[in-house]
């Protein structure tokens, strides 16, 4: 009879090198994700008009991306939605965060929770044409308010997400412990509650900006015409034809979604180093 | 004697309006004195816990009142009560340097500022963390920050301290130094302590008073030894130390003994605790540092009775050996290894056992 390996070894944990081909095929995967993204970084410093054909490198795309008032106004448009509907997400998903993991067991805690969340499944065209409907049918006509509205509202759940789970990771001792020390009610969310939940505000902050800059589907339904953001701007571009222009708006874009999430990795990590027990 | 805490018929029913209510306490009843170590002791889940939750604040009493030095405070905020808690895990804020968790309860009180530095340093001084006022809670060690909890919670000058079982996150030896700490603390301070502990020894070893609780009922209140040496029933008697408990009947009473059929037909005699009659059917407990082994013919003429060795433990400093008697009775005995370390019986080996009647006490059923 064969010897079987013995136990310790047959656990032990392979590394991922030991399957033949795993390394060609990660490289593959990373190029096919990452390729168009270098490409369109690539020839935004094309000194050609056409997008396609390299005459040389240059900055002339982004000089005159910034130039461009169209662009100015969809940047500034883009940033005061962003700006002001995480404001509004954060403090409402903050609200809804303490309610929910702080208020005790109350009729409809679980329905509450799903309907919260329940935004990050349901089909964006979806929520596009509803609230298009919703925003015509009461005749309502803001313009940039109408597209604010609308970002606010799918930019709750995004918010919500890191919040509640700072909360649930924190100590209800803690707050205890300030009520014991002759803490108010609100001197104890004051001085404990909200220094102790900032790290996941500031995260639910970040992505929820992120999210709404992003935005496109809902911003061309909802946005008439003075409210257009910078990604229908962009794609309005596309359909008059590529210049590298579209190449250099794209990746300044590109560069700020990126810090952005970097803030949020670091502040995440942070927030994991002191964590409360 | 000053009263600091007098319970009164507390009841503590967890989610009353669901279909299945919990009785953490049933009408319980009892007073804390001033400057007093008392200790609520316990099985997890007895409702020591509970008791102290509802003197500090952060549970609603169900029924009964709570007087705190002749003020009745079971509805007031715990922000208006005037103790403070230690909790198990410390509960220290970890975006507050040690001195501004300790300053967090004087500033809530709107305490002048030197006054708050001078009590600051004052109680860190106390509880030996002075030199540590800058750091922040992670960047302690448990014992560390225990004390840090017990300068934040003295600082204020609480009337009563809260304890909740603020030894149990400390390895063995930091509970034991931090056992006398506590205790020299209490007198230093004059503060009424409300310890809660699930430790036997950690109770005997620190409290002016213990109240042994069960199933949200206090079975018995009195000290240490009060508690050790006279049970009141069976569950007290075994919860405390190591008891052997033998069932049998009384079939003779005398004014100061009785005399009890164990077994088929042994007779062991007991001191009688009074209102006992003959035909009752009784436990009798014997502790096992009472009873003394010896080599068959070294007794030394003290009256015994013959047994053998059918089980032992080792534990170091003694060896548990357990005897049977003959007639079904096993009994429980420790003794000391010898001086070359070889321990004084081996298993199988016949023994002189001897014990006092004294010793033996009737319980309650």
């Amino acid at each position: 009879m064969q010897k079987s390996s013995s136990p310790r070894k047959s656990k032990k944990i392979l590394p991922v090198g030991h399957y033949r081909g795993l390394g060609g095929w990660t490289v593959f995967f990373f190029i096919f994700l990452y390729l168009p993204i270098v490409v369109l970084i690539f020839y935004s410093f094309n000194a050609n008009r056409m997008v396609m054909n390299w005459g040389g490198f240059g900055f002339e795309w982004y000089l005159k991306a910034f130039q461009n008032e169209d662009i100015q106004k969809a940047v500034w448009n883009s940033l005061i939605v962003a700006t002001v509907s995480t404001i509004f997400a954060t403090a409402i998903a903050t609200i809804g965060a303490l309610v929910l993991a702080r208020g005790g067991n109350f009729r409809g805690k679980t329905v509450s929770l799903g309907l919260i969340t329940l935004p990050l499944m349901v089909p964006e065209i979806v929520t596009a044409v509803a609230v298009l409907i919703f925003f015509s049918a009461i005749g309502m006509n803001w313009g940039l308010g109408n597209v604010i509205i609308a970002h606010i509202t799918f930019c709750i759940p995004f918010a919500f997400m890191p919040i509640r789970a700072r909360l649930e990771g924190m100590d209800t001792s803690l707050e205890q412990a300030a009520r014991d020390l002759y803490a108010s009610e609100w001197e104890t969310f004051r001085y404990v509650t909200v220094p102790l939940l900032m790290p996941g505000i500031v995260a639910g902050a970040m992505l929820a900006f992120v999210i709404s800059m992003d935005d496109f589907i809902i911003t061309l339904m909802v946005g008439g015409a003075g409210s257009t953001t910078l990604p229908v701007y962009i794609y309005s571009m596309i359909r008059r034809g590529l210049t590298p222009e579209i190449n250099a708006v794209s990746t300044v874009l590109l560069l700020v979604s990126i810090g952005i999430v970097t803030a949020y990795w670091v502040v995440s990590k942070k927030s994991q180093t002191d964590t409360v027990h | 004697m000053t009263t600091a805490i007098d319970i009164r018929g507390i009841t503590k029913i967890y989610n009353p309006e669901s279909n299945q209510p919990v009785k953490a306490l049933d009408d319980v009843s009892l007073t804390i004195n001033d400057n007093e170590f008392f200790t609520l002791l316990g099985p997890s889940g007895c409702g020591k816990t509970t008791l102290l939750r509802l003197i500090a604040g952060f549970e609603q009493v169900s029924g009964g009142e709570i007087m705190l030095f002749g003020e009745e405070i079971e509805n007031l905020e715990p922000n208006r009560r005037p103790v403070n808690t230690v909790f198990q895990h410390y509960a220290l804020f970890p975006h507050m340097t040690v001195a501004d968790n300790v300053a967090f309860g004087l500033e809530r009180l709107k305490k002048p500022k030197n006054e708050i530095v001078a009590t600051v340093e004052r109680v860190l001084t106390l509880v030996k963390m002075k030199h540590l006022g800058d750091r922040r809670p992670n960047q302690l060690s448990g014992g560390q920050q225990q004390r840090v909890a017990l300068a934040r919670a003295l600082a204020p000058s609480p009337k009563v301290l809260l304890l909740d079982e603020p030894l149990s996150a400390l390895d063995l030896k930091l509970r034991q130094a931090m056992r006398e700490e506590l205790k020299q603390l209490q007198k230093e301070t004059g503060i009424t302590f409300v310890f809660v502990t699930h430790d036997q020894e950690e109770a005997l070893a620190m409290s002016d008073r213990i109240a042994v609780m069960s199933d949200g009922e206090v079975q018995q209140i009195g000290g240490p030894t009060d508690i050790y040496e006279h049970p009141v029933n069976r569950f007290v008697a075994d919860f405390i130390g190591d008891t052997n408990f033998l069932d049998g009947e009384i079939v003779a009473v005398n004014d100061d003994l009785v005399t009890c059929r164990l077994g088929s037909n042994s007779m062991f005699e007991a001191e009688n605790s009074g209102a006992h009659k003959i035909g009752d059917q009784v436990t009798l407990f014997l502790r096992p540092e009472k009873i003394s082994l010896s080599a068959v013919g070294a007794t030394n003429g003290q009256d015994t009775r013959p047994g053998k060795v059918a089980n032992m433990t080792y534990l170091g400093n003694q060896a548990a050996y357990t005897v049977d008697m003959g007639d079904g009775i096993e009994l429980t005995a420790q003794a000391r290894p010898q001086e070359n370390g070889k321990l004084p019986f081996a298993i199988g080996d016949s023994l002189a056992v001897g014990f006092s009647a004294r010793a033996l006490r009737v319980l309650a059923q």
